[in-house]
Order: structure tokens, then sequence, then C-alpha cells
């Protein structure tokens, strides 16, 4: 009896907070309709600004649908034109002087003009843009507006990479006059506008007016972020959701095998799920060691159990999709365990311990416990450590390069020039791979494919890493729905084609 | 909180064997029998990877295998260990740290009480879950700074209990008597108290035991609990949890698994306070 | 009774204090660089050193303490690396869903457990009462992501009745949030009720031996009515301790409910803000979490001190 009042204000507390705190909840589950759509995503947007914050989930949602850059990827990967109709290069590969569509604005009215292009492109040069990849903006010496709609960009040499970059998020085309709230606010020249980001549920894009180009057919695109695959399988099962974008648990691919209810469409990434090791120090550095690493390892069989056996054999840093992809390369290092044991015996490292240092991803885990598994037949003795993601693994081996072996996927595109970087986590400083590389941007459009090839292949050789495979995009549509993009090649998922048949 | 009231099974028949306590013990047992087999014994190694992936039960894998084509009887084998690994960790730390601190709570003089109460308030009101998480983060994924955490979140239940316990105890006659012949407070409480509410403590420890468990499949399902490779019942249901619909046999195993364990600690709990608990009506 | 008031009060300020300080230093001890997770791979030095002096977690320890808590008092919570928006909105906003999951959850639970606790004391030595009782104790035992799990795969998958996930606020479509709310609640329900079966059958035993509770039924009375006359407010005292500690701790372990259902409550903003290193949030939270809990403490032994008249004297 005595604790009586103390019920009483505990449950007055509780229901005096419920009264007080339920003012504004929100929330968006909109059945879709002729002219809305909603797809299932898996990694949600921290903010909507991506000049300060990194990660794939805000240009996925907000490039080509709300932001748009002077040219885009297409679905095949291929450069087309967007907000420059064509462009022309000056013959010592260095001037790039951009031809602007007529008549383009910004969301809130504002016109789109030579001299926008101007100032996004000095913007992301600036102090303004923190995050790393605006280092590809570096090799601009300066931006000429010829007039409204020309503007040239001189290189401070010439590089073949920097037109493909000018797809991806550091090409994206701001309002200088509207980006202050980058973070909250997103204002483009492309046919949606953000009309609801509500963290941890979804973000809804709504078509806006006076759009200078083909208005798209869908009037509202909402993205439904899931951290959970059984609720994102669930939601596409019970109708709430129109289409998962890049399923995450692939073997659960055989609940939409009913072809009257479900399209799966199976593309390409430019994610490689790669098995670093520490070239730098440790027994890595002996490229022995890392050939038997790749001898040991039956890749085919990671592929079966971490994949569906949807994922695919690469042998190098280079997923099929880009022009220098060589598939000779794939069969370098065969499953034997013999030449494994006996290039070990070589080295003399027979019964080494191997820091494994893994991020605590699901997909992560399931191939670091088969390669230790692998490594583990063939006589080393593996520690598996696995690190909070993202935190303590970027500060621990991605930066503090402590590590023997790693495993992540590298989901950015033409990631083959991180191995010229010896300050990266890699630790592979060779000289030669560097200058391949170097040529291969300075080159023409055909030299750039055959040194990247030699390059790939040089990576090959000195078996830098094992590429475990490229990781495929999966995703299940419903069959009325067409348009959704199969590949995720470039950093957008382009929703402007979506419609209803 | 599942550890501040003790539910029982069965309040009169104090002297005969509780059924719970028999049931309990069996399980527990059998626990504990599945766990040291596994040292010297197991049909395959539970942590080598095949390409026989998700095979059904037959006599060479009785129990099938997983997505990475391990044996599945053999990790449930071997989880036996981790289950009662993330036990004995919790459990202990709750107990180390909560027994000495309600304890000195109820002996101490009284400003030392006071403060010690006033921490067990302030550490009851920091979500298990959040320290579980912090020490992952800061002491790396491991079961040991997972069931820490745990621990040292349940430890508020076990010091309010001894304080409970030795507040009482130290109002008996005998312990009095024991003033009388001026001996120091310490000395009564470990020479008096303990004794007296050790069976409450172990009651206490089985409840807490099955939250363990419980807590550590939860933290698996969040990329907290158990790293790889130690296969972990847990674990086993957070990695099979993504194809539950396809193959539902894989998390069917580690969860009746859970369950079996659970039940059997808290029957095991329910039993040893039907039986034991000399102060049943008041002890609060 | 002045002075014990100003001292409970007093205890309630300098524990609020000690907590604040063990919020924010728990949080400074967790390794790991906000900026760098801001930046991501391959961040320059230079770029990662001015995010964190804009983050100021370049200063010293307890200057970046004092600044955090003073701007506390004017209930100015910071603003999420992350995000960018003020912390103090963002968990307002999620607070508002919270709520709904914790109290209609509980609420579940006490429907649930109450009459499973009280049949299964009254049927103690009948079989059905350990059917009951067997019921909860596997109950208690099931991970509550399985159950919410199965509820999807039953109700939104096979029969369609309602959506598998998803939150709308009650005040904007009143139909969808009960349509989405129903099963995320029924699983918190399941889980928590099952657990507080236990302690209502337990509470519930304790009274049947009354004297009480044999003076009724010696007068004829059947034993659930006997029960429901005179013992049921006297069992009800424990079992509602147990409901407020329930409650208490339901605000964070509803968050693999949440990610189970897609709804976006306090529970996923906090592991998210953990993940993302985004410190001021998870201070917020957590204070936030802390000072309730401390404070529903407090006020409870106000109510005890003017109304329990041995107390009054004790002071």
């Amino acid at each position: 009896m005595r604790i009586t009042p103390r019920i009483t204000a505990a449950l007055a507390i509780v229901v005096v907070s419920a009264v007080a705190l339920t003012g504004c909840a929100s929330g968006s589950a909109a059945k879709s309709t002729a002219t809305t759509a909603t797809i299932g995503l898996t990694a949600e947007p921290a903010n909507l600004d991506f000049t300060t914050t990194d990660g794939a989930a805000i240009p996925q949602a907000l490039l080509d649908n709300v932001y748009e850059g002077l040219v885009t990827l297409n679905n095949d990967g291929e450069i087309e034109p967007l907000l420059a109709t064509s462009w022309e290069v000056s013959s010592d590969n260095k001037d790039y002087t951009f031809t602007l569509a007529d008549g383009v604005t910004f969301s809130n009215g504002d016109k789109f003009t030579a001299e926008t292009v101007k100032w996004n492109i000095e913007n992301v040069k600036s102090d303004k843009w923190t995050i790393s990849l605006k280092s590809y903006m570096d090799v601009v010496d300066s931006v000429e507006v010829v007039d409204d709609t020309h503007v040239t960009v001189k290189l401070s040499k010439p590089s073949n990479d920097w037109l493909f970059r000018m797809t991806t998020r550091i090409g994206a085309m701001f309002d200088p006059d509207a980006s202050t709230d980058l973070a909250n606010t997103a204002v483009g020249t492309g046919p949606y506008t953000v009309a609801e980001f509500n963290s941890g549920d979804s973000l809804v894009l709504e078509q806006r007016d006076g759009y200078w180009g083909t208005k798209p057919a869908l009037e509202k695109v909402t993205f439904k972020y899931f951290s959970d695959p059984n609720a994102e399988n669930s939601a596409l099962q019970s109708g709430s959701i129109d289409a998962i974008s890049g399923l995450s648990s692939l073997d659960s691919m055989s609940l939409f095998s009913d072809t009257s209810k479900y399209t799966i469409q199976d593309g390409s990434t430019n994610a490689e799920v790669v098995l670093s090791m520490n070239n730098a120090s440790g027994i890595f550095k002996d490229v022995r060691v890392r050939q038997a690493v790749n001898y040991a390892i039956d890749r085919q069989a990671i592929i079966t159990n971490s994949t569906a056996d949807t994922g695919k054999l690469i042998g190098s840093m280079v997923p099929p999709t880009d022009p220098w992809f060589d598939s000779s390369l794939v069969d370098a290092y065969p499953y034997d365990v013999d030449k494994a044991k006996e290039l070990i015996s070589e080295a003399g490292v027979e019964g080494a311990t191997i820091r494994f240092r893994i991020p605590n991803l699901a997909n992560v885990s399931a191939a670091a416990q088969q390669v230790q598994s692998y490594l583990t037949a063939v006589g080393f003795k593996v520690e598996l450590d696995t690190l909070e993601f993202p935190a303590q693994w970027l500060d621990k081996v991605f930066t503090g390069h402590d590590y023997d072996m790693s495993i992540i996927n590298h989901v950015e595109a033409r990631d083959i020039a991180t191995y010229a970087d010896p300050t990266y986590y890699w630790g592979y400083d060779n000289a030669e791979f560097q200058s391949l590389v170097a040529k291969a941007d300075a080159g023409t459009a055909d030299e750039q494919v055959s040194y990247l090839k030699d390059a790939a292949a040089l990576l090959s050789k000195d078996a830098v890493s094992d590429w475990l495979y490229l990781e495929s995009y999966v995703s299940v549509v419903k069959p009325s729905l067409t348009g959704l993009p199969a590949n995720q090649l470039g950093e957008s998922l382009n929703v402007t084609d979506l419609a209803w048949s | 909180m599942t550890v501040l009231m003790k539910p029982r099974m069965s309040t009169r028949h104090r002297r005969s064997i509780p059924a719970s306590l028999i049931a309990g013990a069996v399980i527990v047992g059998l626990v504990i029998i599945a766990a040291l087999v596994s040292f010297i014994w197991t049909p395959f190694d539970p942590t080598i990877t095949t390409t026989d992936r998700l095979l059904s039960p037959s006599g060479e894998h009785f129990l099938g295998t997983d997505a990475l084509g391990r044996d599945v009887f053999s990790q449930l084998l071997v989880g036996a260990r981790t289950t009662l690994y993330v036990g004995i960790i919790s459990v202990g730390f709750a107990a180390i740290i909560g027994v000495p601190l309600g304890i000195l709570s109820a002996a101490g003089p009284r400003w030392l009480g006071e403060l010690i109460m006033r921490f067990i308030d302030l550490l009851l009101a920091f979500p298990a879950l959040l320290l579980a998480i912090i020490f992952g983060a800061a002491f790396g994924t491991s079961t040991f700074s997972a069931m820490m955490a745990i621990g040292i979140a349940t430890a508020p239940a076990f010091a309010r209990l001894a304080r409970s316990g030795a507040l009482q105890v130290l109002s008996t006659e005998y312990v009095l008597a024991a003033r009388i012949a001026r001996r120091g407070e310490l000395d009564i409480a470990v020479r008096h108290v303990l004794p007296n509410i050790l069976g409450m403590l172990i009651v206490q420890a089985s409840v807490c035991y099955g939250v363990a468990v419980l807590a550590e499949s939860g933290l698996s399902f969040l990329g907290f609990g158990t790293p790889p490779p130690t296969p972990t019942w847990g674990r086993m249901l957070q990695e099979a949890q993504a194809i539950m619909f396809t193959n539902p046999m894989l998390v069917v195993w580690p969860a009746v698994c859970i369950v079996v364990a659970v039940l059997g600690f808290n029957l095991l709990g329910d039993g040893l306070r039907d039986r034991f608990d000399p102060k049943m009506e008041d002890n609060r | 009774m002045l002075m014990r008031f100003a001292r409970r009060t007093g205890i309630l300020i300098a524990t609020l204090i000690v907590g604040s300080m063990a919020v924010f230093l728990l949080l400074r001890v967790l390794p790991g660089d906000p900026a760098q997770v801001a930046l991501g791979v391959n961040a320059t030095p230079e770029a990662l050193a001015q995010l964190r002096h804009e983050f100021g977690v370049d200063r010293p320890l307890p200057v970046q303490y004092l600044e955090w808590i003073g701007g506390i008092f004017r209930g100015d919570f910071g603003t999420s690396y992350v995000t960018g928006r003020v912390v103090a909105a963002e968990i307002s906003k999620r607070v508002s869903v919270s709520v709904w999951l914790v109290v209609l959850g509980q609420l579940a639970a006490i429907v649930i457990a109450i009459p499973l606790g009280v049949l299964a004391a009254l049927r103690q030595r009948k079989a059905s009462g350990t059917v009951f009782a067997g019921i909860s104790q596997i109950g208690v035992a099931v991970p509550s992501f399985i159950t919410g799990l199965l509820l999807i795969n039953i109700f939104a998958v096979r029969l369609g009745l309602v959506p598998s996930g998803g939150w709308t606020a009650p005040t904007e479509d009143f139909g969808l949030f009960v349509e989405q709310a129903i099963l995320p609640v029924l699983t918190i329900g399941l889980v928590q009720g099952a657990l507080l079966s236990r302690y209502v059958r337990s509470a519930a035993l304790d009274v049947l031996r009354e004297d009480y509770i044999r003076t009724a039924r010696s007068k004829g009375l059947m034993p659930l009515r006997a029960f429901l006359r005179h013992g049921s407010r006297n069992a009800a005292v424990p079992v509602i301790t147990v409901i407020g500690l329930q409650v208490a701790t339901l605000i964070v372990d509803t968050i693999v409910v949440e990610r189970v259902f897609v709804i976006p409550g306090l529970g996923s903003l906090l592991f998210d803000g953990v993940a993302n290193r985004d410190l001021l949030l998870v201070q917020g939270i957590v204070l936030l979490i802390v000072a309730t809990i401390l404070v529903m403490n407090y006020i409870i032994d106000l109510l005890y001190l003017a109304i329990d008249p041995r107390m009054r004297r004790s002071a």
C-alpha cells in the first residue's frame, strides 16, 4: 500500500509527457497510385548536404533527381550531356568548352547560367566543400565565362578522369543564392524537389514546376529506408512499397520468384569487395605471401555462399563495365591449396599469425569467416577482430594502417587509382604503377584504356589485394513499374524515367 | 528490471523439492553437458565454412548446414559454451559490484549508505543497451565487453537486494548480540549478513542469467554481440534472420535453444527461491 | 518536513550534475573521431582539423562540458554534427513517436499480463495454471525481433491485414496510425506482457496466502471473486512498481522493434548517433533519459513524504 503514491506519480508523469510530446510526428506510407511510387532502399542519408557529409546515400537520392550536373552517367556507364548540351575539348586536352542548355532554372526560379557553373566549380575548390572527393576538382586551373551559355574550364594538365568525375556529386550545380542550408534544403535544376525528409524513415521527391527538360511521368517518388532486410522484403510482399532497389539479403530472392508479381533485375555495380593486405608492413610485405593468399581462397565458393551466386569474379580492381576490364586476370590465381602452401614455405611464414580486422557489417562478416576458414586450412593462424563501423574501422585500419588484413567493399567508381597513392591503407608503393595511372589520365582515350589495362595487370601480378568479388545490384520491382535503373554505376539512383504501365 | 522482484512457482511445500527446481536443474544441466561435450567432440568443426550450404538435416548433418555451409548441430554445441560464459561474466560483474555496495550501504556509516544509494540510482538511470553499445565501441566488440556492460547495468538490482537483505539481518537479535560483543560492523556483515542473503542472491543470479542470454541475442541483432568466428546462439539467430522466411529452421534451432536455456535458468531460479528463500513475503 | 524537502531537492540537483558529467565523459572516452566519420575516407588532415574545430571537439574537456551544460540551461542542446539541425528539435520529433510506442506497448502488456498472471496464480495447482505459467515463461524467453518478424509475416505478408511497418502520427491520419501501430504495439505488449505476468502471478500468490482472503473464501466466495474483491488492490502495488521500471527501460529497448517495423523512434536515433559519433545528439538523448528517470524518482519520493506520516516524522 505504501507504494501507491509512487504508482500515481509514475502514471501521471507518463500521461503528461505523452500528451505534451505528441505534438508533431511525421511519417509517410502513402499508398502508391498511378503518379506516385515508393522505392525501398537500405542506407539512409544523414542529411541533404553531400558537400560536407560523406556517404553514398545522399547523392544516391539527390543527384540527377534534384541536382543536375553538366554531364551525367547513363545506366550503361557512359557520359551523356545534361545541363551542357555539348562540349569541345582543345587539342592539348586541357580546355573544355561547354555549351549550356537554354532556359534552365533552379526550383526556386533562379536562372542557371555560365556564371553559375563558374561559381560552382570554384566553390568545390574552396573550403566550403570538405569531403575528400573534392580533390578530383584540383586539376581545374580556372573557369572562364564566355557568354551566358558558354563556359570554358581550363585544366592544369590533361585529365581523362575529370569529365567522368563531373558526373558525380562534385559536378552538381547548386544555386549560389540558395546554398546556405544545404543540410536541410536542396535547390537544384532537376525535375524533382525534396518535399519531405523524415530522418529514420523516408525522403519524398515531388515534381517541381517549370522544369527545363522533359517532365518525368511520376508526380511523387518516395525513398523509404530500411535498416532490416526482412522488414524491406515484407514491405514489398505486403505492397507497402513498389520496388526494392539493391536487395540486401540475396538468399531471400526466392521469395520473389513469382514473375507475375515481381520482376528481378540483376544489375552491375562498381562495388569491389576487397580482401586488403597491408603491403607496407608485416608478412604481407612479401609478394609471395600475398600470392599464396590469392591461391588459398576459393572465390567462386565465397560468391556462392555470400551472394547467392550473383557476385562476379574480377581478378583486379576493375569492374567489367569499365573499358579497361581484362577478363584474363580473373583466372590469374586459381584455387590451389598446394601452390599456396608452397609459396608460404618459400617465404618462410608457415603458421604465421594474421591480424584480420574487419568492420561489423553483416556481409563482411560472412566473407571474413570464409576467408578465415581457407587461410586456416593452409596453416595460417587468423585472429579475427571485429571493429565498430564506421568510426573504429576508419580510425584503426583505414587511417591508422594498424592491420594485416581486412575486408570492405569499395563502391566508388574507377577507384583503381587509389593504388597509386602510397599513403592509402593498401600500403602499396610502386613507381611503375603510379606512372601508368598518371599516363592513363593524361593520354588519349585509347591510351587511357591500354595504360589502365597494364595497371590492372600489374596489380594482379603483385597480388596487392585479393579481389574477392564484384557485388551485383539486384532490384525487385512490381512488373507494372518501369524505368527503375538496373545498374548502380554512377552515384545516383535516377528515378526520372519511372513510370507505371 | 526483471531482476528486482522474483516471481516464483510455488509457495507451499517449502520443504519438498519443487518441480520447477528439478526441471530447471535438468535443463541447465543439459546446457552444461552440451558445452562440456563440445570441448571433446563435435560432428564437424563449427567454424569451417564449406560450399555444402543450406543442407537439410541428414545422418551426416543432424540439423543441416547454414548459409556458409557450417554444421548447425556442431555450432549449437559450441554455442552452449558461449551461453554459459555470457551469463557468468554478466552475473559475475553484477554481483561483484552490486553485493559489496549493497552491504556497505547498509552496514557502513549513514552518509556512505546514502551516497552509495544515490550512485545506484544514477546507474539504474543509464540504459543497459546504450552501455553495451558504447563499451563495444570503446573496447572492441567482444562478448566480454558486451556482458560487462550488461553486468554493470544489472548491478543496481543486486545492490538493492543486498541492501534490503542486510538491513533486515542487521536489525535481528543475534546481530544486536554481536554488536554488544563489540564486533565491527563489517565483520558482522561478512559473518552474518552474507550467509543470510546468499539464497536470495542465488535466485537473483539465475534470473539475471536468463536476461543476459537474451541480451546477447538482442545485441547480436544490432551487430554488437559476440563477434565471429565464435559460434553463439545469438549470432546464429542474427545470421539466419535475413533468410528466416526461406530457411526457417535455421532460425528455429538457435531460437529453441535460447528459449529452453532461458526457461531453464528462470525455472531454476524460481525453484531455488521456493526452496531456500526464508523471507519471501518481504524482501524488497 | 521542509528540511527533508530541501535535502531531497539538493540530492536531486547533485545527482543530476554528476549524471550529466557521467554522460559527457562516457561519450568522450568513446574512441573514434566525429570529423573522420563525417568526412569519410580520404579526408585530408587539414579538413579534419577544420571540422574538429567547427565541432569544438579540439578544446579542453572542461570547456566543452561547461559550454554544453551552459547551453542546456538556456534550452540549447547544441547542433547535430551530422544533420546540422538543432538537437532539441531532432529529439522531440523522435520522442513524440517513442512515447506512443512505449505507452501503448506497455498498456498492451498490462492487458495481456494481468489475466494471464492472475489465472496462473488462481489455478496454481491445476494443469491450466501450469499452462498459463508456461506461456509466460516461454514468452519471456523469445527475443523480441523474432516475435516482431513472425507477426509481420503472418498479419502483413500472408493475411495482408495491416502494413508491414512504417509510422504515421495519429494527428495526421488516425486510421493509418492504428493500422501501422498495431503490430509493433502487440510485439512490445507480448514481450513485456510475458515478463510482467510473472510478477502479476507472484504478487497474486502473495495476496492469496493472506488471512483475509482465506476468511473471504471461508465465507463461501469463489477464489476469483475473493481475489478481485479483497486482494486485487494489494496485489497491484508491487506490479505497478515493475510497470514503472519497464516503461523507463523500454524507451531505449524499443530500438529492436523500431528496426523491425521501420519506426523513426528515439532508440534508433540514439543508435545511429553513436555510430556517427554525433556526440551532442547522443549526449542530449542520454541526459534526457537519465534526467527523466531521476526526476521521476524525486517526485515519487516527495509524494511519499507528503502522504506517509511515518516518513514525515522520521525527518
